[in-house]
């Protein structure tokens, strides 16, 4: 079973190392490729001082487009089940055996990790929160699913889902959309709670002037995937 | 519509034309891109020979001076190239975004075998 953690990166140079010794040390079996989304910082001499595994995108492609190089790259080395784990140093890689664990164990296409079923750790501010609750409303009345924290960068597939990402993956803020793409294909979706931690470096890609266009973009995202042509398993 | 103003706008649209071919011949256009505007360009100017036409669409369209109708048909058109163009950028995009993947994977791997 090889496992991969997809760490993309954009201007971490504060935090890249922590997050990548933390996965070295915490997350046994697990192979991580690093995707340097043209990072203008030391993101990338950092990486290859320390010799970790990067892919240097030669354009910047915006969180999307990063994410799913990793998922070609897991498609490219034949990997089993992929993760994305931000560069930030939000999201604690003690976790990862858990959730693959819980995707074996439940036969899940794809298993998120949750800030809200326990409701611990950091809890990102008041607005953000109703956004997050407001798409998990939207979420419920298109899929009939409750996913509490759609927009969770931490999120684990299996190689059917990997496969479906590498071939279409949203390009900016991509996360609950994609997570409906999932459901809407018949595919499972499963949460585990976990604690995130708050961001050690750099800054949040959603700036509070993002904010609006965010929440409209990727609401019409979200009802527009619903009325797209189902795509089934055989894709 | 006078006369005056129809060899005005003959004119314009034969200068953009004659540019417009020029630069397809000097390949800095792509006839694919050129081809929507020669066709708005022939358009205008076939309207524009035959005031009659424009004339009989305007009654139709309940449009009162010919000339408005012009200035209409111009801006359809315009939109419509717009349009296209809008398609591809979308599809030029995504091609953008698949070369640039391959690329940094490719390089990845070359990195590995030396």
């Amino acid at each position: 079973m090889k496992k991969l953690i997809i760490i993309p990166a954009y201007n971490e140079s504060a935090s890249i190392q922590s997050t990548v010794e933390a996965i070295k040390r915490d997350a046994k079996g697990f192979d991580y490729v690093v995707i340097n989304d043209c990072s203008t910082d030391q993101t990338r001499n950092i990486c290859e001082e320390n010799g970790y595994n990067i892919v240097n995108l030669p354009v910047n492609l915006g969180i999307g487009g990063a994410v799913q190089t990793g998922y070609k790259y897991g498609m490219k080395y034949g990997y089993d089940i992929a993760v994305q784990v931000d560069g930030d140093g939000q999201h604690d890689p003690k976790y990862l055996m858990e959730m693959s664990d819980y995707l074996l164990e439940t036969g899940a296409d794809m298993i998120i990790g949750s800030r809200f079923i326990k409701k611990e750790g950091f809890q990102s501010s008041g607005a953000r929160r109703a956004g997050i609750k407001y798409f998990t409303f939207l979420i419920k009345l298109l899929t009939g699913k409750t996913i509490t924290d759609p927009t969770s960068g931490l999120r684990m597939v299996n190689r059917d889902v990997m496969s479906f990402f590498a071939h279409d993956y949203p390009k900016d803020y991509p996360e609950p959309e994609s997570v409906v793409a999932v459901l809407r294909s018949g595919r499972t979706v499963k949460e585990i709670p976990v604690i995130m931690r708050e961001r050690s470096g750099g800054v949040s890609s959603i700036s509070l002037k993002k904010s609006v266009y965010y929440m409209v973009k990727v609401s019409l995202a979200i009802l527009i995937e619903k009325i797209r042509p189902r795509n089934g398993r055989s894709r | 519509m006078n006369i005056r103003l129809q060899i005005i706008v003959a004119v314009i649209i034969i200068i953009a034309l004659a540019v417009i071919i020029n630069m397809i011949r000097k390949k800095a256009l792509e006839l694919r891109y050129a081809l929507a505007w020669l066709l708005v360009g022939v358009g205008v100017l076939i309207l524009d020979i035959f005031p009659g036409i424009m004339e009989k669409l305007a009654t139709a369209l309940g449009i009162y001076s010919p000339v408005n109708m012009l200035f209409f048909m111009g801006f359809c058109f315009s939109l419509i190239i717009i349009f296209v163009l809008t398609i591809a950028v979308s599809r030029m995009s995504i091609r953008i975004k698949n070369l640039t993947q391959e690329l940094a994977l490719h390089e990845r791997e070359n990195k590995e075998t030396d």
